[in-house]
């Protein structure tokens, strides 16, 4: 009895439960163990630090959020940090009467989906046929993808611009009126500024803003189907065509949502082709035009800059606002899609 | 008039469809033409031409006629004597953002490995932290993050700590600085004996904690898509033959998700050159509103491309040569 005794204190795994254990001695041999106790220290650990970055990321929103409420009295008060001791909401108030805010969101919305829309279907299709065809030259037409993916569109910014303030193919059109006589300096079919021409063509191209990163996406996606799936379809009779859209496009459902989250949220914050192609504020006004000082609030007071700063920060936080309703829709489909994307080299 | 045209295309088709059967797959690969026509035109049309237009522009300098259009000259390479002996910042600015690079994307793909097998483990709330995780991906870009560049209001509200510590009011840059205190953490590492330069390092990721965490959202995306492509059969033989996590992460994750941290490397120098937040890119935007601003801005830009392009093709090259590929049969 005393020799059994001896070796189970020398190695607790040896110990033999049965009616007449005491408790606490079960307790200790389960949740005392160097294995148990490292992975409740790994858990703790993992979970501070998982909330600490959630709060490094999520309080800027917190403050931006807080900020919005504030009277311009609470940013010369110290004892105000994070909430208001007057609330209010006339920044709100504002921002949606002085800069169009309502106005500026049907538009943005509008091109945002239309972008979103039109990036997902062609990128998929591109993609699916740079995935499972293989043509003549199609190592080099997809190089072309990649390059358009590296070059920044802001180095070709004037180029583009010239593009579609006269917009021509090739000047075909402009030599030919100038055959027959055409004065204009540069002859253009027309101008597309002010309109959602510019941004249409070129996501019905697939040469929009990051358009080069969704075709190669697709494509790593569509590589990993298999092929029998379409031979059973060709089997059953059924074309190319006619098995992209009823076999193929139904079941890339998750890629496609996020490149239609990723092309709709970039298009929604973007401010770069905004300020390209919009020039003219009176014509089409989008978002990104309603970061500006609304003239009914007067802050010409002790913390001008602050508050400024804090005025700014809510148009964002405006901006954001219906984004952030879609991302919560939609963000459990775009994680699983990425994960299924096998994004693998 | 149905049967005439049968009877006319019926002869050309036979020995058509002759040709077309000598290989299906051939036949099947010419619907290949079909799918990447929308690119093939977009970029013949549009992409090409325009490309070689902002070419010509760098090397010309050009002015709006009254009547409408474009006046053109050649100046050859004066745009770029500008950019380079000219203008005193864009060299300094080109180095610069070169550096930061040099510091920024190891501190990202690390980062972003480190978060996505983390997210990977099964825990309580994993939704709840992904989601988090990926708003910025979502959020922080054009216009938000150029407001963010310039915003004071976060670290006003969040220099509470400093205001009650010290008495006296502090506004510090960031957040990074109010979660851990810079000195405690100089202090930390010289008593580990590390190196000045890897303390100063670590320092300066503390600091820039939340600019890293913003931008390696997409990274974290890739490489958690790469986690979930490894097969769980092979960590339970690791498991069975009683490797340690520590061993199972460096002889089995690492190696398979090397591909990974190649294309993400790629990707985040791209990124990180395009971003609106880079130096060179605001200082190009700059240039592109001042006069004779915008043939500069394109030489410019073109000579940063160049020097991107270069920076990629050594970062592929000596990271290719170690990774891994699994083979697949």
């Amino acid at each position: 009895m005393d020799k059994t005794k001896d070796t189970v204190k020398r190695d607790p795994s040896l110990l033999v439960f049965d009616e007449k254990t005491p408790f606490w001695v079960k307790l200790r041999s389960k949740y005392l163990t160097t294995y148990f106790l490292g992975k409740v220290a790994w858990k703790v650990f993992r979970f501070v630090l998982l909330v600490g970055i959630s709060f490094v990321i999520l309080f800027p929103y917190i403050s931006k959020i807080s900020g919005s409420f504030m009277s311009r009295e609470d940013f010369v008060d110290v004892h105000v940090r994070l909430i208001a001791r007057h609330p209010t909401l006339d920044t709100y108030k504002a921002i949606i009467n002085d800069n169009h805010y309502w106005e500026s969101l049907f538009n943005t919305a509008t091109l945002s989906v239309l972008c979103g829309v039109v990036q997902m279907f062609i990128c998929s299709i591109v993609g699916y046929g740079f995935a499972k065809f293989n043509f003549k030259f199609k190592k080099i037409l997809f190089l072309c993808v990649i390059f358009t993916m590296v070059i920044p569109h802001q180095s070709i910014q004037m180029a583009m611009f010239m593009k579609f303030r006269y917009f021509d193919i090739w000047g075909i059109y402009g030599a030919i009126a100038k055959l027959f006589g055409s004065t204009a300096g540069t002859p253009a079919i027309a101008s597309l500024l002010n309109t959602y021409w510019p941004l249409a063509i070129l996501s019905f191209c697939g040469l929009a803003f990051k358009n080069g990163l969704f075709i190669f996406m697709m494509r790593q996606y569509y590589k990993g189907v298999p092929d029998e799936l379409e031979e059973a379809a060709y089997v059953d009779g059924a074309g190319v065509f006619k098995t992209f859209l009823r076999i193929i496009l139904p079941m890339s459902i998750p890629m496609m949502v996020t490149v239609f989250m990723f092309a709709f949220s970039w298009q929604w914050t973007d401010q770069f082709y905004s300020s390209l192609f919009f020039k003219d504020v009176t014509k089409i006004r989008l978002l990104t035009n309603i970061v500006s000082i609304p003239k009914s609030l007067d802050t010409e007071y002790a913390s001008k800059t602050l508050y400024e700063t804090a005025i700014r920060n809510t148009c964002g936080l405006m901006i954001l606002f219906p984004l952030i309703i879609v991302y919560l829709f939609a963000q459990r489909t775009l994680i699983e899609g990425v994960e299924r994307s096998g994004i693998t080299g | 008039m149905d049967n005439v045209k049968q009877f006319e295309t019926e002869p050309q088709a036979v020995p058509k469809k002759k040709k077309k059967n000598v290989s299906l797959d051939k036949k099947k690969a010419r619907y290949g033409w079909f799918f990447v026509a929308p690119f093939l035109i977009g970029f013949f049309l549009i992409y090409l031409p325009m490309i070689f237009e902002s070419i010509q522009f760098s090397f010309m300098d050009t002015s709006t006629i009254p009547g409408g259009g474009l006046a053109k000259t050649w100046v050859g390479l004066d745009n770029y004597r500008y950019a380079f002996l000219e203008n005193a910042d864009f060299t300094g600015k080109l180095i610069g953002s070169v550096k930061d690079l040099l510091f920024k994307v190891p501190a990202i793909v690390i980062f972003s490995l480190f978060m996505a097998v983390l997210l990977n483990q099964k825990m309580k709330g994993r939704a709840l932290f992904r989601a988090i995780f990926f708003i910025p991906v979502i959020v922080s870009t054009g216009i938000i993050e150029s407001i963010d560049l310039q915003n004071i209001l976060a670290s006003t509200q969040s220099s509470m700590a400093s205001f009650s510590e010290g008495g006296s009011m502090q506004t510090t840059t960031n957040v990074g600085t109010q979660i851990i205190s810079l000195l405690d953490v100089q202090e930390f590492f010289s008593s580990m004996k590390i190196g000045q330069d890897l303390v100063g390092y670590v320092l300066w990721v503390v600091n820039e904690v939340y600019s890293i965490v913003e931008k390696s959202g997409v990274q974290m995306l890739i490489f958690l898509a790469g986690l979930q492509s490894i097969s769980p059969a092979i960590y339970e033989s690791c498991k069975m033959e009683g490797a340690s996590a520590w061993e199972t992460f460096w002889k089995i994750t690492f190696p398979m998700i090397s591909p990974m941290i190649l294309v993400n490397t790629i990707y985040t120098v791209i990124d990180s050159f395009t971003a609106q937040s880079n130096g060179v890119m605001t200082f190009i935007n700059d240039i592109y509103s001042q006069s004779k601003g915008m043939v500069r801005a394109t030489a410019m830009s073109w000579v940063y491309f160049l020097v991107v392009i270069v920076i990629l093709a050594i970062v592929a090259g000596l990271l290719s040569a170690y990774v891994f590929y699994q083979r697949r049969d």
